[in-house]
């Protein structure tokens, strides 16, 4: 029977030529890692037992079976680390899987020139993670204490007959929820463009609920950041200095890294 | 003292960190690596599904974890014998 195969990341071949891959089990703990030099590019890949590893199987597995999802993306995670360690890697996104070894092979030879372009693009380069988490009530009472439109129409209000305060105070409390959103939304810009002036390249992601987090805070930025490798301690500086200007501001801040390039290796044109 | 940076690293990250770095290509999946080097031969998962059904995970998981009291479990057993209205089946 054919294998399937597990695809980790794509490497220089003259680097893995380089540095020996530790023996490492592979996705399902029958297989172990190897790599498939493809001339400049060498596949670090493990076999997979087509039978067990369907796409419906796999599918079932991550709706219904959160333990194994856990387990199978600590092992992804963990093996892509150490990649990330002992080379320049492109990293493969969560159970990218084909359905034999030829197919890879005609696959990752029609892009050579692509990935070839891609690994310079991120030699040398480290791939850091930002996200900024808020609570609003801190946030929302500086908005409500200094912020100038809410003032004028909360003067405006006192001088109004009782019978409308009412209504006017329930706009207002809307107008400080919108004010807040705006502030949120501005001091994230605000440290994300300092955070780029560091980078070569920047982006901005999708928040995750709150569902996902399983924080009280709302996540209100999540951004990623690709630096040269003597930048990152100034970035990791800057970080700090937002994170002290912004705690008072209700707003959290943390950074992980450095990530294996999930987010620049790849393909195509990427603006900064 | 460890510099910022050991700091950062030698954090342990959780696995929505993990998923969210992992499933990064998978979100923006159009013109991606996986689809344009695979076209067809490729076992792939629409992962924007994924990322919606993992949050809906986390939290179902987090609320299973209560205990069960046997107090609990006794007003279950009889809301079903009420419910199914067949006692024998569900009494000792």
């Amino acid at each position: 029977m054919v294998k399937k195969v597990y695809l980790y990341g794509l490497v220089p071949t003259s680097e893995y030529e380089e540095s020996v891959l530790p023996e490492k089990r592979g996705f399902d703990d029958e297989e172990v890692i190897h790599a498939l030099p493809m001339g400049e590019i060498a596949a670090i890949l493990c076999k997979l037992d087509s039978n067990a590893y369907t796409e419906s199987f796999i599918e079932e597995k991550m709706n219904n079976d959160l333990e194994w999802l856990q387990k199978k993306a600590f092992h992804h995670h963990e093996v892509l680390m150490l990649l990330n360690k002992l080379y320049t890697v492109i990293p493969l996104s969560f159970c990218t899987i084909y359905n034999n070894e030829d197919s890879l092979i005609t696959s990752i030879s029609s892009q050579m020139d692509q990935l070839t372009e891609s690994i310079s693009r991120i030699y040398g380069k480290e791939e850091w993670n930002v996200k900024v988490f808020s609570n609003d009530e801190i946030l929302k009472k500086k908005v409500s204490d200094s912020n100038s439109t809410i003032e004028a129409k909360r003067k405006e209000i006192s001088s109004l007959p009782p019978g409308k305060q009412f209504f006017e105070k329930k706009k207002l409390d809307q107008l400080v929820e919108r004010e807040l959103e705006k502030e949120r939304e501005q001091l994230c810009v605000h440290i994300h463009d300092e955070l780029t002036a560091y980078a070569v390249q920047a982006d901005v992601k999708k928040n995750w609920d709150k569902k996902a987090t399983g924080r009280k805070e709302n996540m209100s930025w999540n951004s990623v950041y690709l630096l040269e490798q003597n930048e990152v301690n100034r970035f990791l500086e800057e970080v700090k200095i937002q994170e002290q200007k912004m705690g008072e501001l209700g707003l959290q801040m943390e950074a992980t890294g450095p990530w294996p390039a999930y987010h620049f290796s790849r393909l195509g044109q990427m603006k900064k | 003292m460890p510099s910022v940076r050991e700091t950062i690293e030698n954090k342990e990250v959780g696995l929505i960190d993990i998923l969210d770095v992992i499933l990064d290509k998978g979100v923006a999946i159009k013109g991606d690596l996986i689809i344009s080097i695979a076209g067809v031969d490729l076992v792939y998962l629409d992962l924007r599904v994924l990322i919606s059904s993992v949050e809906t995970l986390v939290q179902s998981y987090e609320n299973n974890r209560k205990d069960v009291t046997s107090d609990q479990f006794d007003d279950e057993r009889r809301a079903l014998v009420d419910a199914t209205g067949q006692p024998n089946k569900w009494t000792d």
